[in-house]
């Protein structure tokens, strides 16, 4: 199916470059970074800029580095970048795993982690992660700079904090202080490429410290507080668990749609918090299972 | 006459059971040499060649009907739809479209009057006065280019005066429903459909046998429930396109991706006769499909193609269908609610089947009404039962067409049937296994129409099948949380077509001695032009490499009703056989004339014919098929030596007395087997893991054995995405929610069985191409029933709706405690 | 809309188009290019046919705009094909991996990926190499087999 619409494509090499075309289109333009979602929407008459404003001929935005205890990912860079970065699945292995789970290897290698949360649908497989990471977005506007904690980033389905004029040129995340370890559930309808019925990410370390968010279960991804509350400083026993369990009704607002109904978006994200909580404290304790593994 | 005598004759009447190399002696038609020695076993019959198609289509070599080059002339149409499920339509207005520069026309309704459909004339080319389903066409835009054919579409005005939808087929029969096609009772269809005018069924197939209410009292248990099932898709990978082409002198050319030229043929012929074009003015090209399973029989979209090419005389237009058009606007298999009531004595004999099935058939029933009939006449199972009631009732609703789909309507009845014999086994403590073996049908048992069956080996495949999975053994889960079940059920079907759907074939040598074969049956994967191949090789002993069959041209093939339940192995095997033995024929007729060698003494080897009584002798085919073989006088004599192959059943019937449907002898033969599987369920997630599946099929003769392995593993896969995965999703207004591959998913590579065991039974069809019968659709339709049976056998909960997703099954065992 | 002039080298041979900004590259290469073996199956990336090399990794050519892929090195299985054809396309032919043969191109452009990075895979690193090629006939195992048999050196 052919684009149907016409719009003017830019392809700017510097940041400046970009930032000054968003400007002066305003509301009118869009980013164009891996192109799996906008496309799409393209096609379908979802959107309908006059520009687009494709990023990816810009170096810095290409660039996955750590700096200091800064991990930085352009917003050109693609989840097959991410998943072949020995940097991510070393300090990052949470990260990894989620991006894992993303569409399948074809699409891995256009679609970007920053178009990833620009698209914000309720699904999307990288916002677990990158909530419990705490990570914060790098917005440009003209060419004025500002970073905003994921945690305030999703407003509603497809809807971020981003403002007219301003994109996105990077994400950071911060090594975590402790020895740490991760899981990422995602429940699909296939074992193969699937969007998430319901996505979890937990995060925990040596101090006992818990993080967990999800993903499907709510108009956007969202950490749960009193489930990271209940577990603070706790290890794991099966009664604590079930007490964990217990509040996930209160921490998800699950909706019946083509992928899933309600009463099973709510009953698997208690399994997956079990299932999550422990695989999580199995890898931090060294015995696996490996990243990668899905344990649903 | 009983089927098998008719088989028989047949086969000797046209010389269809010998094989290569064997002397004509003892068919009656020569005499005097004794009887030969048994025939030599197959050369290339039984063996696994490689497709012939296999190179061209791992080069990209293969073309599909989007990749023909039509030059700059080609033009571009995109279809206006109708967002309503069911309107009136009030005003179609173009004005706007026409004006967009690049637009080269715009069709509506208003240009094509006459009505089109394969059993049942019962649709317009274009909406007229009313659309029925969201997405039916009501205009097309005809552009340059595909984007301007876009954007003038979202011009063409359509005003439309909704009515109430029918969405639901049970609600539909009742007196006060509002009624889809007020005029059916005017509409044209075969003489086997009942439509009831003033309601909303479109056909009602009922059949009778013995006496049921006997039956019941007879029985020492009876069992009734509802079990339904919903509607879905076939998703060949390959889209429904087509590009028409008018020229200038009026002869009309349409390429299509199809599974059905001749019937297209007929179709496009019939639908655009008011414009004065005869049958021998159009010609349909089908190069090779990217799938069909059903969803590329008959016409659907592709007569938008053709009627749009005939208003832009002399420019080919191309119609290409995007993958959500593919979804709600080509044929989808058919929702069913089923009623079934079953009378079981207790060892476990079945005396009384009461089978009412109500079919979703959707806005227009013109080939989906024949799945309905079929089922009418086949949903006792693969069992002999004395005592049967079955309707089987097509019912309009304000869905998309409904059609066929691979299994025919098989695996929809199956799952309800195969459901409830393990149910009623269990009540009675009866082995679910040992139960189908009581009850099992055998060849030559009286139908529930009154023919008799064909030779079949069920037996041996619910044997085979319950050993291979290991009926009767428990195996453990290693992981607590999970439980494991198997089940285990028996299938058929028989192919649906007219009594007079016919197969043939044209066999020509080359210079070379090599063969192009010339069919219009239709390779969409499945091996048929490998097959063909492979039979022609047999019999002229010349190796399949050496053998070109190509798909259809209907200028070019000779004819072929439709490459559709599972019979062209059977049908188009047995034309390409005749045709090979007629060139055959030819051959030992131009050698017994020019070189006076006794012609029962000849036979062929080595793509040479060679003579019993003269070992020295070989004449090598390329030296004599095509410039004939040269005399003392050094003339010539023969020429170029062609074949000739038809194949008509000419033993069936479809007309039988419209209340039982006794009388007839609408089935060719049935294909019978069984299948099992174990399973592990997550009883937490409810996912289902399918630890090992096995189907055990009596396909007659496996021609060639890998293909039909293929056919297993495959359709398969496609009957477990059926029970696991797919369905259908419509909003309160009757619009699909799911037509992409994100919602309506299919299998991926990480989704399949860990093992899949074919198992190929050879109980030889009497009047099949070396004792074959198809297999194609079969494959699929134990999967849904046997997943159901496993599910209950692992976890104590029946599931009577389809699809058992692991949400199903979750919410159940939380329900359930 | 402006046009733009995009360079592309497609299967080794190097060429310049000119392109409206909505053009995709699966329609370019299409045709504009010819290269036909590009298919497309579902118009939003989700069933794998369109796939091609772009600068040697798996893309969606349906998700691409040709004008975003300029100076970009595109290799289809007409490339592959090319050299009298691959030890891929020999193992899976020897299998009879295909039916209808529609999936084939994307999925051999996703096994020579594949096995250009990892010439040992497992059967789950290639049923995870192609799960995002969709196949309705085969039931993916006879092409899992003939990517092994390639990865074996066709043995």
């Amino acid at each position: 199916m052919p684009i149907a619409q016409e719009f003017e494509l830019y392809r700017p090499k510097t940041l400046d470059e970009a930032g000054e075309v968003l400007k002066a289109h305003k509301s009118k333009a869009r980013v164009l970074a891996g192109g799996t979602d906008l496309l799409n929407w393209l096609k379908e008459g979802l959107v309908a800029p006059e520009a687009l404003v494709d990023i990816k001929g810009i170096p810095e935005l290409r660039e996955l580095r750590l700096e200091g205890k800064t991990l930085s990912i352009g917003a050109a860079v693609t989840f097959a970048e991410i998943l072949e970065s020995e940097l991510v699945r070393r300090k990052f292995p949470l990260l990894w795993e989620a991006s894992r789970t993303v569409a399948s290897g074809g699409v891995r290698s256009r679609a970007t982690l920053v178009g990833n949360i620009c698209s914000a649908i309720p699904s999307l497989d990288s916002g677990p992660a990158l909530l419990v990471h705490e990570a914060r977005a790098r917005v440009q506007s003209g060419r004025e700079r500002r970073m905003v904690p994921l945690a305030s980033w999703f407003l509603g389905p497809r809807q971020t904090a981003l403002a007219e004029g301003e994109f996105v040129t990077g994400i950071e995340l911060d090594v975590p202080d402790h020895k740490n370890a991760g899981a990422y559930l995602k429940l699909g309808r296939y074992a193969g490429e699937d969007l998430a019925q319901v996505g979890l990410g937990v995060l925990t370390d040596a101090a006992k410290a818990w993080r967990v968010a999800f993903c499907a279960v709510g108009p956007v991804p969202a950490r749960a507080p009193k489930i990271e509350a209940l577990l603070a400083g706790k290890a794991l026993t099966d009664a604590l668990l079930r007490k964990a369990q217990s509040l996930v009704a209160e921490e998800i607002r699950p909706i019946t749609d083509i992928r899933s109904s309600k009463e099973y978006r709510l009953h698997m994200a208690e399994v997956m918090l079990e299932r999550g909580l422990r695989t999580a404290a199995s890898r931090l304790a060294g015995r696996g299972p490996e990243y990668g593994v899905s344990v649903l | 006459m009983s089927h098998r005598t008719l088989g028989k004759e047949e086969t000797r009447g046209n010389g269809a059971g010998k094989d290569a190399g064997t002397p004509r002696s003892g068919d009656g038609l020569s005499g005097g040499h004794p009887l030969p020695p048994p025939p030599p076993a197959h050369r290339y019959i039984g063996k696994s060649v490689l497709r012939t198609d296999g190179w061209e289509k791992v080069t990209g070599a293969a073309k599909f009907v989007d990749d023909i080059e039509f030059g700059p002339s080609l033009l571009h149409a995109y279809v206006v739809e109708s967002p309503y499920a069911h309107a009136e339509i009030v005003r179609v207005d173009t004005a706007e479209a026409e004006k967009v520069p690049g637009v080269v026309k715009v069709v509506t309704g208003r240009d094509f009057t006459q009505k089109f459909g394969l059993y049942m004339k019962d649709r317009y080319i274009f909406a007229r006065d009313r659309v029925r389903f969201v997405g039916e066409q009501v205009a097309a835009v005809i552009a340059c280019d595909p984007k301007t054919a876009m954007r003038a579409a979202k011009l063409v005005k359509v005003e439309y005066k909704e009515l109430p939808p029918v969405l639901d087929p049970v609600k539909a029969l009742d007196k006060k429903s509002v009624l889809l096609h007020p005029e059916l009772g005017e509409y044209p269809h075969v003489p086997w459909f009942f439509p009831k005018a003033g309601t909303n069924v479109a056909h009602w197939r009922k059949t009778r046998k013995g006496d049921v209410e006997k039956g019941f009292k007879e029985a020492d248990l009876i069992l009734e429930d509802t079990y339904t099932v919903p509607r879905y898709a076939h998703c060949a990978i390959e889209v429904h396109g087509a590009v028409g082409l008018y020229d200038a002198a009026g002869r009309l050319t349409v390429w299509t991706a199809s599974q059905s030229p001749f019937t297209q043929r007929h179709g496009f012929a019939q639908a655009l006769a008011p414009l004065g074009i005869s049958h021998k003015d159009v010609r349909v090209v089908t190069p090779y499909i990217g799938g069909g399973f059903g969803g590329k029989a008959g016409v659907s979209m592709e007569i938008i193609g053709a009627a749009l090419a005939t208003t832009v005389q002399g420019h080919p237009v191309k119609v290409m269908w995007s993958r959500a058009q593919e979804f709600y606007n080509t044929y989808q298999r058919q929702g069913v609610v089923a009623k079934l009531k079953l009378g079981v004595r207790k060892d476990g004999t079945i005396t009384a089947l009461e089978h009412t099935l109500y079919w979703d058939a959707g806005a227009y029933v013109e080939y989906g009404a024949n799945v309905v009939n079929a089922v009418g006449l086949s949903a006792t199972g693969p069992y002999r039962v004395d005592n049967v009631k079955i309707d089987s009732v097509c019912v309009y609703t304000n869905l998309p067409p409904g059609g066929p789909y691979r299994g025919f309507g098989y695996s929809e009845f199956g799952f309800g049937l195969e459901s409830h014999i393990n149910r009623m086994a269990a009540e009675l403590k009866i082995d679910p296994v040992d139960f189908r073996r009581r009850n099992a049908i055998k060849g030559g048992d009286t139908l529930c129409y009154g023919a008799h069956m064909n030779p079949c080996g069920l037996d041996e495949a619910i044997e085979k099948a319950a050993k291979e999975i290991g009926w009767g053994k428990k195996t453990k889960p290693k992981d607590p949380r999970k439980a494991r079940g198997k089940g285990v059920v028996c299938f058929w079907k028989a192919p649906a077509m007219p009594p007079n759907a016919s197969s043939s074939a044209f066999l020509k040598f080359n210079e070379d001695g090599s063969l192009n074969v010339l069919i219009s049956g239709m390779d969409m994967g499945q091996g048929l032009l490998t097959i063909c191949a492979q039979i022609a090789a047999e019999i002229l002993s010349v190796p399949p490499a050496k053998i070109r069959v190509e798909t259809p041209d209907t200028d070019r093939n000779p004819y072929e009703w439709q490459t559709v339940g599972s019979h062209v192995t059977w049908g188009c095997g047995n034309a390409v056989k005749k045709a090979a033995i007629d060139a055959r024929e030819q051959i030992f007729d131009l050698v017994q004339r020019t070189l006076n060698l006794e012609r029962d003494t000849l036979y062929l080897e080595d793509e040479k014919v060679k003579c019993r009584t003269q070992p020295d002798f070989g004449l090598a085919f390329k030296d004599f098929v095509i410039a004939g073989i040269e005399a003392e006088d050094h003339t010539f004599k023969g020429g170029p030596v062609m074949g000739r192959g038809m194949f008509m059943p000419e033993f069936t019937s479809a007309i039988s007395d419209p209340e039982t449907s006794q009388g007839g002898h609408p089935n060719v033969h049935y294909t019978t087997g069984a299948a099992g599987v174990e399973i592990e369920i997550d009883r937490e997630t409810g996912k289902v893991k399918v630890l090992k599946a096995v189907l055990a099929v009596d396909l007659g003769k496996a021609i060639n054995p890998d293909l039909c392995r293929s056919q297993v593993t495959g359709g398969l896969l496609q009957g477990l995405a059926t029970v696991l995965y797919e369905d259908m999703r419509f909003s309160e207004k009757g619009k699909l929610l799911n037509a992409n591959f994100s919602d309506y998913k299919i299998p991926t590579a990480l989704d399949v069985p860990d093992e899949i065991v074919p198992i190929l039974i050879e109980v030889a069809q009497p009047d099949g191409p070396f004792g074959a019968r198809g297999v194609g659709e079969h494959t699929m339709i134990p999967a849904a029933s046997m997943i159901a049976n496993a599910v209950e056998d692992a976890l104590g909960i029946r599931i009577k709706s389809m699809p058992i997703t692991a949400e199903k099954i979750a919410l159940a065992l939380k329900k359930a405690g | 809309m402006k046009k733009h002039t995009i360079s592309l080298k497609v299967n080794g041979v190097a060429r310049t188009l000119e392109v409206e900004p909505s053009d995709l590259l699966n329609e370019v290469l299409r045709d504009k290019v010819g290269t036909k073996s590009v298919k497309v199956g579902c118009d939003r990336g989700d069933c794998g046919t369109c796939t091609v090399l772009l600068n040697g990794r798996a893309v969606r050519s349906c998700l691409v705009l040709a004008a975003e892929a300029d100076g970009s090195d595109i290799l289809t299985l007409e490339g592959i094909s090319k050299e009298g054809g691959a030890a891929l396309q020999k193992a899976l032919h020897k299998r009879n991996s295909f039916q209808c043969g529609f999936c084939a191109p994307g999925m051999i452009l996703s096994a020579h990926e594949l096995l250009r990075k990892n010439p040992h895979p497992t059967d789950a690193d290639i049923r995870e190499a192609i799960a995002g090629n969709l196949c309705r006939c085969t039931g993916y195992t006879p092409i899992v087999e003939g990517i092994a048999d390639a990865a074996k050196g066709g043995k």
